[in-house]
């Protein structure tokens, strides 16, 4: 196939459910390097390339110990989850990136995890497909009551040039908690990632949003978090890009109905002439009074030619609320670095010490000592630019 | 010990040392007083090589070695120890991992094995145990939501467990109550082995009344103006600077 474009979509056979995704993508347009979202991402590039398109009909998994997708296809299912693929979708009408209809557009079922009870699984992503456009979606819906954590990770190793183009639809019930923690490390030269995500949280509904994004490799999220009465969210992002990467998050966080509560903070460490993007924006609605939102976003340039790029903002249309919102980009304090060369500790290993530091308050809130450890583990090859066979 | 040597100093392009000679000898305690901007804490800068200080003229000799050519960790590797006047908070680095980085960076530079975790942590709660601090110091990030009083305690913690040469406390006893004051003393007190030197920036008697110096110098408009015995503090608490402008 030729560049991504609106003919390409055009010239499928979509459902009627499918056009009504194909018209907002015609009114968002595919994004160009002047969209908002996409404008320090450098999407035109990607989306000119030439790509092999695959598009996985999908069957029915043996077990196995977490959710791994190859190349699209669901190849393992834990124990736990109910898996089922649907070719009509349950898709945001009101999402603001065009990517989020393309991938639906583009895949040809959705797949989807059902969780009636209390558990926790890893999400396995797996790409080894090079020069491909890999588009799919996976729709998560949790019963009412319920606490679910889903680890979500990625492995790109022979994916050079290629294009994921994914997202979470979750939905979660009334009383439920959601705990998404994703870490993904990416070399130079592994698939650009950009996932466009929905989470619609019902009432008293939480989610526990914790990305861990590392590496030389680009990646982007987008988000839309839509909170009813009482639902709240945490979400933090952690990002370390090195080399020439682009990475980031754009977040939309919606309170629509009073007593919503966010708590967002993200936290960006670029080396080289790496560029980090913090998107955020909390809007809260006339009726969602009584709401709570916090944001901060702050990022540590450890290279002259790093470049961050953060947007924090709050919309406000109630005045009966609690809000915060800040943002520091700066180099690692250097009466701090000072302290600690004073003590004899060398300046690598001051920096060092002060930007585990600086992430530790982040990796430190997931709880789970094993994805600590491992977490803390990929920070550090990452940091240190240490080649893996996994990415 | 260490020899300092028509120092001169700058701050944001200002002079603030302007030729200051001082001998601080082995096994002797000095303890440096003066009115205040008279460039006590700049000289306590110069010598572990901090960032804001511009030394433009003079030596440190140290070691056979001139310290203003070194750079900071190399000057504290070579046993020269600064108490901040106001040590820096340093949320996320937990305590004991940075004392036992620091100790064991030294140790190296000395051709020594590194001390493992379990031996650093019994030292550490020994040495913690006779400072009178809480024991959870141990695992707090470093001086994050200390108090004046416990910062300067770390500082002595940091100090007996580094076993520095040359021992510099700038205003080590600000902000300490009559007990904090008497247990950074007795921590000062254990290390005056007759090995060390200590430099101590002050601007009150009361904690010389502890530590008991064997050379008063009053620092004025950069320089040294004046060096006696114990009994210059008398005059200086009866008289006030004034009293040395008057004899200089």
């Amino acid at each position: 196939m030729g560049p991504v474009t609106l003919s390409l979509v055009k010239a499928l056979e979509l459902t009627q459910e499918k056009q009504i995704l194909l018209e907002r993508l015609t009114s968002l347009g595919i994004p160009g390097n002047k969209s908002e979202q996409y404008r320090h991402f450098g999407i035109k590039p990607l989306l000119s390339r030439s790509y092999d398109l695959l598009q996985t009909e999908q069957k029915m998994p043996p077990s196995g110990e977490r959710l791994t997708i190859e190349n699209g296809s669901v190849t393992s299912l834990p124990d736990g989850v109910t898996l089922s693929f649907e070719n009509s979708v349950d898709a945001d009408e009101q999402h603001y990136d065009a990517l989020y209809y393309l991938s639906h557009l583009l895949a040809l079922q959705t797949i989807v995890i059902t969780v009636e009870k209390d558990s926790a699984f890893e999400l396995h992503h797996r790409i080894d497909k090079s020069q491909t456009l890999l588009p799919y979606r996976i729709m998560i819906k949790t019963a009412a009551n319920t606490k679910v954590q889903v680890y979500e990770t990625f492995e790109t190793k022979g994916s050079t040039e290629s294009l994921l183009l994914y997202g979470i639809d979750a939905a979660v019930s009334e009383d439920s908690t959601l705990r998404w923690i994703r870490n993904a490390t990416s070399r130079t030269d592994s698939a650009t990632i950009i996932g466009s995500h929905r989470f619609a949280m019902k009432r008293q509904g939480a989610l526990e949003l914790k990305t861990f994004d590392f590496g030389g490799g680009s990646a982007l999220h987008l988000y839309k978090i839509d909170l009813e009465e009482y639902a709240w969210t945490d979400a933090d992002h952690l990002l370390l890009a090195s080399e020439k990467a682009r990475r980031g998050n754009v977040v939309h966080i919606n309170h629509n109905k009073r007593y919503a509560k966010s708590v967002q903070e993200a936290r960006t460490i670029l080396k080289g002439a790496a560029t980090g993007i913090f998107d955020g924006r909390i809007k809260v609605a006339h009726d969602a009074k009584y709401s709570s939102a916090n944001q901060n976003s702050k990022a540590i340039l450890l290279d002259a030619h790093a470049y961050m790029y953060a947007k924090p903002q709050l919309e406000i249309y109630t005045d009966e609320l609690e809000a915060s919102h800040g943002s520091t980009t700066g180099q690692l304090d250097e009466d701090a670095l000072f302290y600690l060369s004073s003590r004899g500790i060398a300046l690598d290993d001051a920096k060092k010490m002060l930007v585990l530091a600086f992430a530790d308050t982040l990796i430190d809130t997931v709880g789970d000592k094993s994805i600590i450890k491992a977490i803390h583990s990929d920070f550090e090859a990452a940091y240190y630019e240490k080649r893996k066979d996994v990415s | 010990m260490m020899h300092i040597d028509n120092l001169h100093a700058k701050i944001d392009n200002k002079e603030i040392l302007k030729g200051l000679d001082l001998k601080l000898e082995t096994g002797k305690v000095h303890a440096i007083m003066g009115p205040n901007g008279a460039g006590k804490s700049t000289l306590s800068k110069a010598i572990v090589g901090h960032y804001e200080v511009e030394v433009t003229e003079g030596h440190v000799h140290y070691k056979e070695k001139d310290v203003i050519e070194m750079t900071p960790e190399e000057r504290a590797l070579e046993g020269i120890f600064l108490s901040f006047q106001n040590p820096v908070e340093i949320p996320g680095v937990n305590n004991a991992y940075f004392l036992r980085t620091a100790l064991n960076a030294k140790r190296t530079h000395e051709g020594k094995e590194e001390m493992n975790a379990a031996e650093f942590l019994k030292l550490m709660r020994k040495q913690v145990e006779q400072l009178g601090m809480k024991p959870d110091m141990i695992s707090r990030s470093l001086n994050d939501g200390f108090s004046g009083g416990e910062k300067k305690r770390n500082e002595i913690l940091q100090m007996e467990i580094l076993e520095p040469d040359v021992i510099i406390l700038d205003e080590i006893d600000s902000g300490l109550d009559i007990d904090a004051l008497k247990a950074v003393s007795e921590g000062i007190n254990r290390m005056k082995d007759g090995n060390r030197s200590f430099l101590v920036i002050t601007h009150y008697s009361r904690i010389l009344d502890y530590i008991h110096p064997d050379y008063i110098h009053v620092l004025q408009d950069g320089k040294i103006v004046k060096t006696g015995g114990p009994e210059l503090v008398k005059l200086l608490e009866a008289e006030g600077y004034q009293a040395i402008e008057k004899d200089a």
